[in-house]
């Protein structure tokens, strides 16, 4: 499944993770103001990320403020 | 054993001994990153467990070893630590959150396997407050008039945590559990005089507080009628833990100190509640500052649930020197029970 594609990538994360995003305005709110997001959801997105073949760093997960710089850190990893 | 001239206070409880168990090699956070499909970061970041013990292969699930495995191992060494034979214990009391089955209860299974026979033998079903349970019970036994006995403590997880490639779409609270627990098992021998250790237990506190509050943990098991149920088996409720566990330590550790007239100057060594390194860490800066080393296992054991207090005390032993005190803080999150005791070196 390639997330090279924001919407697919926010879709993905609203699907697998079950969180409630908006798509694709939910790209730029802030990780803190996502509804359920904590440290466990990061855990479950690093899960999702490597299933899906993108390890990133996730000191460098922590500097993202939005789906949309989780997103570029994917793109950024590969 | 008999009863000699320099008896030890007879309102008095003694620890003469400890021995523990862990199974298998320790597993790394790179192992366990593998188990659930990620990198070892996260947990090395936000856990801070280095090590914890599996029973069972992490790669394919395969169960090497039983709770009364463990127990055995562990109640034999604290009673050749204590040289104490089967003829010289008078009760076993064991406490699990996880036996081996309901019935016969693991506690029997670990008696047999010690040697023991014609004596009481208790099974506690407790979480991480089982192993101060025990030994309330135990120090009851033996004020009643026992004169040693065997306290054991322990758990393991085969039933609830398993190989996974389902970690993104595994519920949070369910989650959680797979990077904080371990298996092991701990054992203490208890004597009306001061033996082997010669450690006097001077308080046990053990008071459920969980009147009208919803649980922190739940563990549930399934029967022959609802074995298909999708209803959870493993939860924490974590962020309820995060905010009530310091805080309740910090009562624990006020209500043992006033109880016996201590003071913070007073205790030497502190063993902190276990839940993971970067909690027991949290845990600790909450607790008012004093001299009192602590004294965790944490970070290399993992939480092994009712096995921890013994874990601790073991490492306390070889640094805890006549006169000195110590004092354990526990708290089961489960229904919320306060639990700690308190240990002077006599």
């Amino acid at each position: 499944m390639g997330l090279d594609s924001l919407d697919v990538f926010l879709r993905t994360v609203r699907d697998d993770l079950g969180l409630d995003i908006a798509v694709p305005e939910g790209a730029d709110t802030a990780l803190g103001d996502l509804p359920g997001w904590d440290s466990l959801n990061l855990l479950r997105l690093v899960a999702l990320l490597e299933e899906s073949g993108h390890r990133v760093p996730v000191h460098r997960l922590l500097e993202a403020c939005s789906l949309r710089e989780v997103h570029t850190l994917v793109k950024e990893y590969g | 054993m008999t009863r000699g001239p320099d008896a030890g206070d007879r309102a008095t409880v003694y620890l003469a001994s400890t021995g523990t168990a862990l199974p298998g090699e320790p597993v790394d956070n790179t192992a366990l990153g593998r188990l659930l499909g990620v990198s070892e970061e996260w947990i090395d970041i936000f856990v801070g467990t280095r090590t914890r013990h599996f029973g069972w292969d992490p790669v394919t699930g395969e169960v090497r070893g039983s709770l009364a495995d463990l127990c055995a191992e562990a109640g034999a060494r604290a009673m050749d630590a204590a040289g104490l034979g089967p003829a010289d214990i008078e009760f076993v009391v064991l406490a699990t959150a996880t036996p081996d089955t309901l019935l016969p209860t693991t506690a029997c299974e670990v008696a047999d396997r010690l040697g023991l026979d014609h004596l009481p033998v208790y099974q506690i079903q407790a979480g991480c407050s089982g192993a101060v349970q025990a030994l309330d019970l135990g120090r009851t036994l033996v004020l009643g008039g026992r004169r040693a006995g065997l306290v054991l403590g322990g758990d393991v997880t085969h039933r609830f945590l398993a190989p996974r490639r389902d970690t993104a779409r595994m519920p949070t609270e369910e989650l959680v559990n797979h990077v904080l627990f371990g298996d092991g098992a701990g054992a203490a021998v208890l004597t009306d005089e001061p033996e082997g250790e010669r450690i006097a237990v001077r308080s046990v506190l053990n008071s459920w507080t969980g009147r009208g509050r919803p649980p922190g943990q739940l563990l549930d098991w399934y029967g022959t009628t609802d074995r298909d149920s999708q209803r959870p088996m493993l939860a924490e409720d974590y962020k309820a833990i995060e905010e009530h566990v310091p805080a309740l330590s910090v009562e624990i550790l006020w209500d043992l100190l006033g109880g016996l007239g201590w003071g913070l100057d007073d205790i030497d060594f502190l063993l902190p509640p276990q839940l993971s390194e970067r909690m027991t860490a949290r845990i600790v800066e909450r607790l008012p500052a004093g001299p009192a080393r602590e004294v965790s296992c944490v970070a290399e054991t993992g939480n092994t649930g009712n096995a921890l207090p013994f874990l601790q005390v073991e490492r306390l032993l070889p640094q805890f020197a006549a006169g000195n005190r110590a004092l354990a803080l526990c708290v089961e999150s489960s229904r919320w029970i306060r639990a700690g005791f308190a240990l002077e070196k006599v």
